[in-house]
């Protein structure tokens, strides 16, 4: 109560010293949510793929996805090793990727389900509604949870998937991974819709039940799944086969530098922050030199003095850092929300997130308050004392 | 009588410039008993009040020794002047030196929590002794709602909560008119007498000489009667 009270003693001071906090465990939140967010799905991704290797066209341009021929899956499955292959479709959901589009796009998706029961031991596939799409569906789908609001989608209602209508049979639940922002189509109609997106030249002499864009390779109990891709590449032609190490290299690669820049962001503003708080501590003490004078006369240890100082800009640091915390909840919720709309939430709060920000604020509160404080407790009480 | 505080020899010099100093205290030797109650008189400048700081080990001598009962002090650590600071001696100043933002009972109660008391205990404690002093209904006011002579008594009050041996005023009536003034000297001696505290007041008030036991008499850093 009273370090309180003394942390308000200036009002407008300790405002804007707080500001400072906020402004920077605001962003801290904000940023970290995005990291946050970005860790769960590549984790997601990287156990998914653990025991797996993910097969493309071989002359895979990322501008366009290429067609791979259907007959590469039996030229698969023959590869010694290999306990199954499942061939699928999946495309970028919006005709036209805007360019302001971030985090992961949502996604089309069909496949020849030879694969299901294999994922399924691993990652069960939980709906929230209704059921999962069957062999025999046609024009049917299955949504991802953060795609709902965006194909106001739910059973039994229509859906436009790239003009073409589906019946919603079922909404996943929530995964924190890709499959929350994919549709799952039949796989036939994935086919055919994806040869629609290709040149007109190449579609005419192109048969749709043929096509695949991609494939997932199981690799046999006891195979080393990248010692298996290197075998498949070597012996399939005219594709590319990524080994679980490769794709978690890739993924991680690129994660990393994205942390780093969105913490380096939040720590160069929360460096500010920490210098008004060593900024406000020393003009407090500097005013209240005669009141430090005043409680070393009365009998108070230099290790009262810096706790009392401590315990200040701590919390001033507790107060800026839940601040900050709840404005970056508010903005995260709301961001979120308006991301639904084109199913990208790009924002997750952790609870590791959430404690980390303020206790990390309080810690830099402390750490800020550490010199001041320790200035104040060394003061001759008779020189303190003299002060006007 | 027993000697509760004895300096031998001290001197203090403060540095005013590169290579100017101010001898503020020559060689003073002094020896105060048990129980007394003694004034410091002497012309602005003579050193009272750094002689007083040095006796209540609020400053520590250049040279000479200082003893308070039987245990040699000036050269301690910061840690156990403290202790005695905080346990043994008491400070009433001229300026009241209260806490402005702290309630009566809070500034008294700070010396009690300062020399180990639980919170509960002091605040109690600290009832007991405002009302002691006469200020039972002006417990929770800022030190501004209260006049000078008031703010005065929760000083006493605050010099008094740990039950010190020495009390040590530096010109405790200085700021204040004559009708509080000689209300604060009665309560001081009073008090003198009925606990046996020992009293050292630094001051230019005849009226603070004539209730003390004796006066000691300074002029340019040395002690002359
Ligand atoms: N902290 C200080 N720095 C420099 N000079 C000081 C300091 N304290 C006291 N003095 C000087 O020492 C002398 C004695 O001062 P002081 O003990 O306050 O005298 P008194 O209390 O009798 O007026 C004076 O000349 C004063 O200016
Ligand atoms: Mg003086």
């Amino acid at each position: 109560m009273r370090t309180l009270k003394n942390v308000f003693r200036k009002k407008i001071r300790a405002l804007l010293t707080i500001f400072g906090i906020v402004i920077g465990v605001f962003s801290l939140v904000v940023m970290g949510a995005m990291a946050e967010k970005m860790t769960l799905l590549v984790g997601g991704g990287t156990k998914f793929y653990k025991d797996k290797i993910t097969i493309t066209a071989g002359d895979y341009s990322s501008i366009m996805t290429s067609p791979l021929s259907i007959e590469k899956l039996d030229q698969l499955r023959k590869v010694e090793g290999v306990k199954e292959v499942s061939g699928g479709v999946t495309m970028i959901l919006d005709k036209e990727l805007s360019s302001v589009q971030m985090g992961v796009p949502a996604m089309i998706e069909g496949n020849d389900g030879k694969g299901r029961e294999l994922d399924r031991k691993d990652f069960p596939m939980i709906m929230a509604k209704g059921r999962e799409l069957r062999d025999d569906d046609i024009g049917k789908a299955v949504v991802g949870i953060d795609l709902v609001k965006k194909l106001n989608a739910d059973i039994g209602k229509k859906i436009k998937v790239r003009d073409k209508e589906f019946e919603v049979v079922g909404i996943r639940d929530k995964t924190f991974t890709i499959p929350d922002t994919t549709v799952r189509i039949p796989f036939a109609e994935s086919q055919k819709m994806f040869v629609e997106t290709l040149p007109e030249v190449l579609r005419a002499n192109i048969d749709p039940s043929k096509v695949i864009t991609g494939a997932t390779v199981y690799a046999a109990d006891g195979v080393n799944a990248d010692d298996l891709a290197k075998k498949i590449e070597s012996s399939v032609k005219g594709i590319k086969a990524t080994g679980p190490k490769k794709f978690q290299e890739q993924v991680t690669s690129a994660v990393a530098i994205f942390n780093a820049i969105i913490f380096g962001i939040a720590m160069i503003s929360l460096l500010v922050g920490g210098l008004s708080v060593i900024n406000t501590m020393t003009m407090s003490i500097s005013e209240r030199t005669r009141e430090i004078g005043i409680r070393k006369a009365i009998g108070a240890s230099n290790n009262k003095i810096i706790k009392q100082f401590l315990a200040e800009s701590a919390m001033i640091g507790l107060i800026g850092g839940s601040i900050g915390l709840f404005l970056g909840w508010v903005f995260v919720t709301i961001a979120n929300a308006a991301g639904n709309e084109s199913g990208t939430a790009l924002f997750l709060i952790t609870p590791r997130l959430a404690i980390g920000s303020v206790a990390f604020a309080a810690f830099l509160g402390i750490i800020s308050g550490l010199i001041p404080a320790w200035h104040a407790a060394r003061m001759n009480p008779v020189q303190a004392l003299r002060y006007e | 009588m027993e000697t509760i505080i004895k300096a031998k020899n001290i001197s203090k010099k403060y540095k005013i410039g590169k290579n100017n100093f101010v001898e503020a205290l020559k060689g003073v030797s002094v020896e105060i008993k048990k129980g007394e109650m003694v004034a410091i008189m002497g012309p602005s400048g003579s050193g009272k009040s750094t002689l007083m700081h040095i006796l209540g080990c609020l400053d520590r001598p250049d040279e000479g020794e200082v003893y308070i009962d039987g245990k040699r002090v000036d050269n301690l650590k910061n840690k156990e002047i403290n202790e005695i600071r905080s346990k043994r001696l008491g400070f009433i100043f001229q300026g009241f030196n209260l806490i402005p933002t702290l309630l009566a009972i809070e500034n008294v109660s700070l010396a009690a929590e300062y020399a180990g008391a639980p919170k509960m205990k002091s605040k109690k404690l600290s009832e007991k002794v405002l009302e002691k002093v006469g200020l039972k209904d002006r417990m929770r006011h800022k030190p501004s709602e209260l006049s000078g002579g008031q703010q005065q008594r929760v000083a006493i009050a605050r010099s008094l909560i740990n039950s010190p041996v020495v009390i040590l005023g530096d010109e405790p009536t200085g700021d204040l008119d004559t009708v509080s003034s000689d209300e604060i000297i009665q309560m001081m001696r009073q008090i003198n007498k009925e606990t046996g505290t020992t009293f050292v007041l630094v001051t230019h008030n005849p009226e603070v000489a004539k209730v003390c036991d004796r006066t000691i008499n300074m002029r340019d850093g040395k002690i002359v009667s």
